[in-house]
Parts: C-alpha cells; sequence; structure tokens
C-alpha cells in the first residue's frame, strides 16, 4: 500500500506543483543564472543552463562603480522618504475614515478608490510641468512627492480595514477614561493595527524601489537617478552587456525579495483585503 | 477640489447653547485626522488631473509652457488624435493586450488556484512563492523578458527549437508582427501572482463540506468545479476581472522596458503612446487628451468593480 499513501498524502500533487512553480520561476532563474556567467558564456549556443563555474568578475565591477551606488543610495532614500510621508499622511486619515464622524467620508473614500484607476502618467505629467517651473526637478523631494501622490490613495484604502477591524467601543471607552483624542489614537488604537501599517508600508516602500515612470519623467540629472532608471539605461542601447544588466536587476530584486520573505504572510492578506474588504 | 469641511460652520452660527458648541467645535479636531492627506491629495492629485483637462483643451509646446502663454483651441487636440493612427493602433493594442493577458491570467491562476486548494506537502510554501514574481519591480521583469525573447540568444527560441516548434530564431521584441505578443506573455506571468492570491483567497470561502457532498453524489471533479466553485466565486471573480483590467490598460513600465512601444508603433498601447505624443513629440495636449479619455473609460470601469463589491458585501 506504499503507493496508495504516496497519493493519499498528495505527493503527486507536490510533484505537479513543484514542477509548474519551476516553471514560472525560470524568468528569475534566469536572471540569476545570466548574472553569474562570464560574458563569453552569455551567447553559448547551446546555453549553459546552470553557470557551473560562476563569474563574479561583473559583480566586483558593478559594486565598486560610484555611479551605480549612487542609483541604490538615491533609491533607497526616495524608497524611504515615500514610506515616511505616505504613512504619515494615510495612518490618521485611514483612521479617520474608520472611526471618527466626519462629512465628506464617502466621497474622500471614493476619491482615493477612483485615483487607483488613473494611470500614473496622468500625474506625472503636470508633475513635470509644476515642478519644472518650481525648478525641482532632479531632487529627492521632487520624486518622493510624486510617488507618494501614486501610493498614498493604495494606502489609504489598504488601512480603512485594519482600522475598521479594531472596536469602536475601545477607544469610546478611553475617551470615557478622559483619554484625548489624539491619545486614544496614539496609544490605545495604533498599537492594535501594526500589522496592518507594517503591510502599508511594504507595498509603499516597493511602489516607490520600483517605480520607474517618475524616475524618467523627474530626473534627467545621472547623480539623481535611482537604480530602476540607472537600470532602464542599461538597456536603452541595442548591444546590451546582458550579464551585467542581469547581476543590476538582481541586485535592486534582492530588497523586495528579502522584505517579501520576510513579512510574506502580511502581504499576502494586506493584497486580497485592499481588493476585497471595503 | 475635495470639500471636506474642516469644520462645523453652521454649528457655530445657529447659537446653540455653549455647551453644544464646545462639543461640537471638538467634534471639529477630528477633521485634523484627516486634513493633511486631503490636503496632500488635493495638491498632488486632484490638481493634476484637473491640470491635464485643461491641457488636453490648449494649444501648448514646451515653450509654451515656461512662459505661460496659451491658446484655447477647444475639441481641436481630440479631433487630431483620432485622426492620428497611432491613437487608433494604441487603442486597437490595448484591446488586444487587456483581453489577451486578463484571458490567460485568469484561466492559469485559477488553474493553480483549484490546485493550491488541496492540501499536500508543501502547498503553502510553494503556493507563496509565486508571489516573488510579483515582489520584483515591474522593470526588472520587463528586463528579463527581453532578454529571454532575445533573438539570438534568448531562452525561448532556444526552449522552441528544443521542442522542435520553431528552427529559425525569432527576434520577438524587434518584430513588427511579435513584439505586442512578447508584451502579453510577459504581463500574462507579471499578473498571475496577484489573480492566484484574490482567487485562492475567493475559493477559501466555499465551505470543504459542499465538495464532499457533492462527492457522495457521485459529481466528477469537471462538473464539481463548474457547478460549485464557477458559481460561488462569481462575484470575486468578477471583481478580479475589473481589477486586473484596470491594472492592464495602465501597464506603462512593462512594455516601456520591453519595447518602448516599437518597432514601428507596432506594440504602442494608450499609456505608452500618450507617452511618447508627451514626452517624445512634445505634443502636450495630445498626450493629455488620450489620458483623459482612458481615464473616462476606466472610470466607468472602477464604478462597475465598486458595484460589485457592494454587491458582494450584501451577499
Amino acid at each position: 500500500m506504499r503507493k496508495g499513501l504516496f497519493f493519499r498524502r498528495g505527493w503527486h500533487l507536490t510533484l505537479l506543483s513543484a514542477g509548474l512553480l519551476f516553471l514560472f520561476l525560470v524568468p528569475l532563474f534566469w536572471m540569476v543564472s545570466t548574472a553569474l556567467k562570464p560574458t563569453s558564456d552569455i551567447y553559448a549556443d547551446p546555453p549553459k543552463l546552470i553557470p557551473l563555474q560562476p563569474d563574479w568578475t561583473i559583480w566586483g565591477r558593478i559594486l565598486a562603480d560610484p555611479q551605480i551606488s549612487r542609483f541604490f543610495v538615491n533609491s533607497v532614500i526616495v524608497a524611504c522618504g515615500t514610506t515616511v510621508v505616505t504613512l504619515s499622511l494615510a495612518v490618521p486619515c485611514a483612521y479617520g475614515l474608520a472611526h471618527l464622524r466626519i462629512r465628506g467620508k464617502a466621497f474622500l473614500l471614493g476619491l482615493s478608490l477612483g485615483s487607483l484607476m488613473f494611470p500614473a502618467i496622468m500625474i506625472a505629467t503636470p508633475l513635470y510641468i509644476t515642478f519644472g517651473r518650481l525648478g525641482i526637478l532632479n531632487t529627492y523631494p521632487a520624486l518622493i512627492l510624486a510617488d507618494t501622490a501614486v501610493s498614498l490613495p493604495f494606502a489609504i484604502v489598504m488601512l480603512r480595514p485594519s482600522f475598521r477591524s479594531v472596536p469602536k467601543a475601545l477607544a469610546e471607552a478611553a475617551q470615557i477614561d478622559g483619554c484625548g483624542r489624539f491619545k486614544t489614537f496614539w496609544f490605545i488604537v495604533l498599537p492594535l493595527v501594526v500589522p496592518g501599517i507594517l503591510t502599508a508600508a511594504i507595498f509603499t516602500f516597493l511602489a516607490g524601489w520600483g517605480d520607474l515612470l517618475m524616475a524618467l519623467t523627474l530626473t534627467t540629472d545621472d547623480s539623481m537617478k535611482p537604480v530602476t532608471a540607472g537600470l532602464f539605461s542599461f538597456i536603452g542601447n541595442n548591444v546590451a552587456q546582458w550579464n551585467r544588466v542581469m547581476a543590476l536587476a538582481t541586485l535592486q530584486s534582492l530588497p523586495p525579495l528579502f522584505l517579501f520573505l520576510m513579512a510574506q504572510r502580511y502581504v499576502v492578506s494586506g493584497l486580497t483585503d485592499a481588493a476585497v474588504k471595503q | 477640489m475635495v470639500t471636506t469641511p474642516t469644520e462645523t460652520p453652521e454649528a457655530v452660527k445657529s447659537g446653540r447653547p455653549a455647551r453644544r458648541i464646545q462639543f461640537r467645535l471638538a467634534d471639529a479636531a477630528d477633521y485634523l485626522f484627516v486634513l493633511p492627506a486631503v490636503l496632500f491629495l488635493a495638491v498632488f492629485l486632484v490638481y493634476p488631473i484637473l491640470y491635464n483637462v485643461r491641457l488636453s483643451f490648449i494649444q501648448v509646446t514646451a515653450s509654451d509652457l515656461l512662459s505661460g502663454s496659451v491658446a484655447f483651441v477647444g475639441l481641436k487636440n481630440y479631433q487630431e488624435i483620432f485622426q492620428d493612427p497611432l491613437t487608433r493602433l494604441a487603442a486597437l493594442n490595448t484591446l488586444t493586450f487587456t483581453v489577451a493577458s486578463l484571458f490567460f491570467q485568469i484561466v492559469i491562476s485559477m488553474a493553480l488556484a483549484v490546485l493550491y486548494r488541496q492540501t499536500f506537502p508543501g502547498s503553502r510554501l510553494m503556493r507563496s512563492l509565486y508571489l516573488a514574481g510579483w515582489a520584483v519591480p515591474v522593470l526588472v521583469s520587463g528586463t528579463v523578458f527581453k532578454w529571454l525573447f532575445d533573438g539570438d540568444s534568448g531562452l525561448v527560441n532556444y526552449a522552441l527549437r528544443l521542442i522542435g516548434l520553431s528552427s529559425a530564431p525569432l527576434f520577438w521584441t524587434a518584430d513588427q508582427g511579435l513584439a505586442l505578443t512578447s508584451t502579453v506573455i510577459a504581463n500574462i506571468w507579471l499578473g498571475i501572482p496577484f489573480n492566484l492570491a484574490l482567487l485562492y483567497a475567493a475559493l477559501q470561502t466555499i465551505p470543504r463540506e459542499l465538495y464532499e457532498a457533492a462527492a457522495i453524489d457521485g459529481a466528477k471533479a469537471w462538473s464539481r468545479f463548474f457547478r460549485i466553485t464557477l458559481p460561488l466565486i462569481k462575484p470575486a471573480l468578477l471583481s478580479t476581472l475589473i481589477l486586473g483590467m484596470i491594472y492592464t490598460v495602465k501597464q506603462f513600465e512593462l512594455i516601456w522596458t520591453m519595447t518602448q512601444g516599437g518597432p514601428l508603433n507596432s506594440s504602442q498601447v494608450v499609456s505608452t503612446a500618450a507617452y511618447t505624443y508627451t514626452f517624445g513629440q512634445f505634443e502636450f495636449g495630445h498626450g493629455a487628451a488620450l489620458l483623459n479619455l482612458t481615464a473616462l473609460f476606466l472610470f466607468g470601469a472602477t464604478l462597475l468593480y465598486l458595484r460589485s463589491i457592494g454587491r458582494e458585501g450584501t451577499a
């Protein structure tokens, strides 16, 4: 009955699933594989699927390149700045929408939900013109404000359900006990929605980190470009050096992948909640 | 503009007893929670969108923008983009791109969701690993797919040759007839993690007893899917579809990374065409007009989405 047990436990499904997952992950595997090949192996025919003798010279050159370090510094500043600005606006707003008696709530929620559908380019052009007039193109604030404009509605929409899951009676009880509204928010409600805030923070960070549109539109100066615009400029010419391109692609995928592995439970629940629980 | 009142003036005006007024004023402090976000959205979201509407009705060039001198031209920008073959091609491509992407995304994700609904060793871990595809920046995925579709040394051509489908190398992203197809394939891949997460969550709401009862009644797996699963997750399927449509019509970065709308505009969609108008030809009015029409279309879709969520909530 060993065969029967194999099927009853579902090991045949494990095999099927592993095969499908492998197929799905081929692009990411190929990215890393190419990044570890010496230039002579990239164009080998048939392709060498696994780099048995990984070549790290390209990595050494990338890590030592001051321009590329600059790209990364810019991305870290922009993504972190966007996360801080977005959350400090979205967290109190989501609380207000979920708990407080405020007029125009439906309108504000509708605006946030509605703005999720606008193509980000609609914001990019006016911001390009306005920031150009103000002379703040090629600055961190320009990128942070633009990325926040894209992320904020989503963060509000995403945070509201977690505030709603906190019983209103709890906040009311605290207020009856003489706790002011800001203290109630800060000390009573906020600690209960930390997982939700963490989810929103991850999403905002990923959006800021991965943004290409605003980076292309609002920065022209190489010293201000985030790593997305840097990678884009690597593939712009037709003779892309693919191991170098893939090494940079791998490098800029590491922070999101790391974040995602650390907090995947939050990510999954955040995704589905924002999409269906409103 | 956003019309959320920041205080309640009528309470002050009506001259009610002092205690009552104090209470209402205290309530007004509640607005401080939403005020910063409202102001930010007004300046950085609502104003740009209105600005875009204005741009679409004026004649502007890059130098006009700096000097501020603009001429109102009515619907001229809209007429011009309708006559431009680029707009028509972009609209048609957007339709193809969206329908093909959504169809395969939903079918594949649905099959995967049904698979991962079963319990088997490693099911949870393997299901969550799909999200790796979602965590990676879109630009990175686009870059990797551009390399996979490379004509000389791409893995896709190698795989096609291996299974005997095609021996001549295909220059996917550089071929007028294949560029859009290559972006669709990449976009299907891109959408699977998100769709799988949503559809899996929907499947979880169906009680297992239903399937057990149906199995006892002799229902085959296929008919269990069409008679039980599909009808029960129809609302979730609908909202996944509409959400997916909004994301797909908006898609810019993937296509811009892989083909930049080329070669010869063969893979232009509305978002890349608008970007080309604005930052390639500096026809700001044309870009704005095209985006406004797209937004109008998506607005309708969003209303549908909100209604489907509402219905789900009441069901």
